[in-house]
């Protein structure tokens, strides 16, 4: 079957609470939604978050780069053998969009549209071409910036619901007062990071680090800002907490940058970062193969979409260290599919079993949350 | 357990809601006032079937409110009153909405089949029993203060007569003694479950983490806009 036509969602659906970290203040998802269609009229749902700070892209440009560059090359073709996961990096090659790291973001959506709509083609779950190695995933909660107070109080929750593994944000003058009440909040027993979102210098972050190390800090993430690599290696070797980087790794190249300059304990892979489902994959394996750990991480306000794509692929790594993202309604006012992807207690969430990725999107959702519908077809 | 904390956040939710500006729409005839008559159906019209699993956690000394709170909402307390759901469905019918009554119906089941089927984020039903009943109590606690008001605006706005508003005539500011045996019935149900403080606290805190009165009546609501 042929790709007949897409259609493109820019999305602003409301968070229940505002959510904040040290490069943004966000109040609503904002993320842009691909529908894919074949010649029979099956559909398929894919989704990426375009982050300036991230990947370079934004809303508009990556439905600009959406609507010129990556569905020309793929309307009216055949769909991709749908068992062939690693053939879909081939189907959809890199493209160039100036101003940014990569589109990938834009990659992301449109790769796992069609994903989406070749499995449910063949009536074929997730399952066909990304076996599970688990039977659940465990995800970890999220303490937001804000005042001290407002993240103790965050922290107080996150043990409420028994969660095992919590990050909190941290790149503020209060950070060793803040990850200090956080510890205390939490006990002892919870695994704590840390995610500076790249507001440290390397001076400041080897001493905000030796400071809390004691408090048993299980890794922190993007201490500096996106740079050079021999940066992050002279903190890994100035500190004893473990390295993760998040937004210095968003193409496979600077993944090979990084094992090179052994600048990283620990990679944050994130489906829509990253570019969909195959190029996460491939860094992750990089990442197993040089003995540096993964966390299949999120973007804030990732719809069910990008959730269940995420949930697909920490069920599948062999190691994963920490999972992040699936608060579905725990954080939208509505989110876009039948099924719930929120996690339960203890950040418990079972595996998707349905065709495809495994929810049933709502289109009307989609509709009512939407600032823009763009509908594409093979003419261009 | 002191629900003077709880009441806080009553108050306070009470004061977001009444004082965002598709509250002021409601009150100055500038609202969708069918979309909002059929989410405070959607909402309500299957509190009796939450109203009984509160009942069949409730301890001791809450139970005979609780099983009050029941009989009330299937119309069995007195001989005269209907039930809340029929008074919700005569609003309905009498703004030209009977016709959307399946549809809100089945809205509402859904919510419900919803609540059942999402991985439960508390490990016992001892948590979520309070976050339930939090919810409950804090619908009677604002209803008490601004059902009148909502009612006066249907009726000025939306020319809805007095029969058909009967639903927020019965929350009506007179039922404040219902919402202060709300909060009574929290520090019980605390109390005999043996919530610490800042437990209990941290789960009130949480279900209230969003405007609920919002959330539920102005469906596409987000906090702080103005």
């Amino acid at each position: 079957m042929r790709l007949a036509g897409a259609t493109l969602y820019a999305l602003r659906i409301p968070f229940v609470e505002g959510f904040s970290h040290s490069a943004t203040d966000r109040r609503w998802s904002d993320s842009v939604v691909v529908r894919v269609r074949d010649e029979a009229g099956v559909e398929g749902f894919g989704e990426g978050t375009p982050r300036p700070y991230v990947t370079g892209e934004t809303v508009e440009t990556m439905l600009d780069h959406l609507e010129r560059a990556l569905w020309p090359r793929v309307a009216g073709r055949e769909l991709p053998p749908a068992g062939h996961l690693a053939g879909l990096a081939a189907f959809l090659p890199a493209t160039h969009l100036a101003g940014a790291l990569a589109p990938n973001a834009a990659l992301a959506a449109l790769e796992l549209a069609i994903l989406d709509c070749a499995l449910r083609a063949v009536d074929l779950p997730m399952a066909a071409v990304l076996p599970p190695v688990r039977r659940r995933v465990v995800y970890s909660g999220v303490v937001t910036a804000g005042p001290i107070e407002r993240a103790v109080q965050h922290a107080r929750r996150m043990r409420a619901i028994g969660l095992s593994h919590v990050k909190i944000k941290v790149g503020f003058d209060d950070d060793v007062a803040r990850v200090t009440a956080v510890r205390e909040a939490l006990g002892p027993e919870v695994s704590l990071r840390l995610d500076a979102n790249g507001a440290w210098t390397l001076e400041r972050a080897v001493d905000v680090l030796n400071a809390l190390a004691p408090l048993g800090i299980a890794s922190v993430e993007q201490p500096l800002p996106r740079g050079p690599v021999e940066d992050l290696a002279r903190l890994r070797s100035a500190t004893p907490v473990p390295v993760m980087v998040d937004e210095s790794l968003v193409t496979e190249a600077d993944a090979e940058a990084l094992i090179e300059a052994k600048a990283a304990d620990l990679f944050n892979v994130r489906v829509s970062k990253c570019g969909g489902l195959a190029r996460s994959l491939a860094i992750a394996a990089r990442a197993a193969a040089m003995g540096i750990g993964v966390q299949v991480g999120s973007q804030v306000g990732e719809t069910a979409i990008l959730a269940a794509a995420g949930r697909h692929l920490a069920a599948a790594l062999p190691d994963v260290a920490f999972v992040e993202g699936s608060f579905g309604r725990l954080l939208l006012v509505e989110d876009v599919a039948v099924e719930s992807v929120s996690f339960g207690h203890r950040g418990e969430a079972p595996l998707l079993t349905g065709p495809g990725l495994g929810i049933r999107v709502v289109e009307e959702r989609l509709r009512r949350r939407a600032v823009s519908v763009k509908n594409l077809d093979t003419e261009g | 357990m002191d629900t003077t904390r709880i009441r806080e956040l009553f108050e306070r939710q009470v004061e977001a809601f009444t004082a965002s500006r598709e509250f002021a729409a409601l009150e100055s005839g500038r609202a969708d006032y069918d979309a909002f008559v059929e989410n405070v159906a959607r909402a309500h019209l299957k509190s009796p079937q939450l109203v009984a699993f509160l009942y069949a956690l409730a301890p001791p000394a809450a139970a005979p409110t609780l099983l009050g709170n029941l009989l009330e909402e299937l119309g069995l307390e007195a001989d005269s009153e209907r039930p809340h759901p029929a008074l919700l469905e005569d609003l309905l019918r009498a703004a030209g909405l009977g016709h959307r009554l399946p549809t809100i119906q089945a809205e509402a089941e859904d919510d419900i089949r919803r609540v059942v089927t999402d991985p439960l984020l508390y490990g016992t039903l001892r948590e979520v029993g309070l976050a339930a009943l939090t919810e409950i109590v804090a619908f009677e606690f604002m209803l008490s203060r601004v059902s009148g008001r909502i009612g006066r605006a249907l009726a000025a706005h939306r020319g809805l007569p007095a029969p058909a508003l009967e639903w927020f005539t019965h929350h009506s500011e007179v039922d404040v003694r219902h919402a202060e045996q709300g909060l009574a019935d929290l520090g019980a149900y605390c109390a005999y479950y043996a919530f610490a403080d800042d437990e209990a606290l941290t789960i009130v805190e949480m279900t209230l983490r969003e405007n609920v009165f919002a959330r539920r009546y102005f469906r596409d609501f987000v906090a702080g806009a103005r």
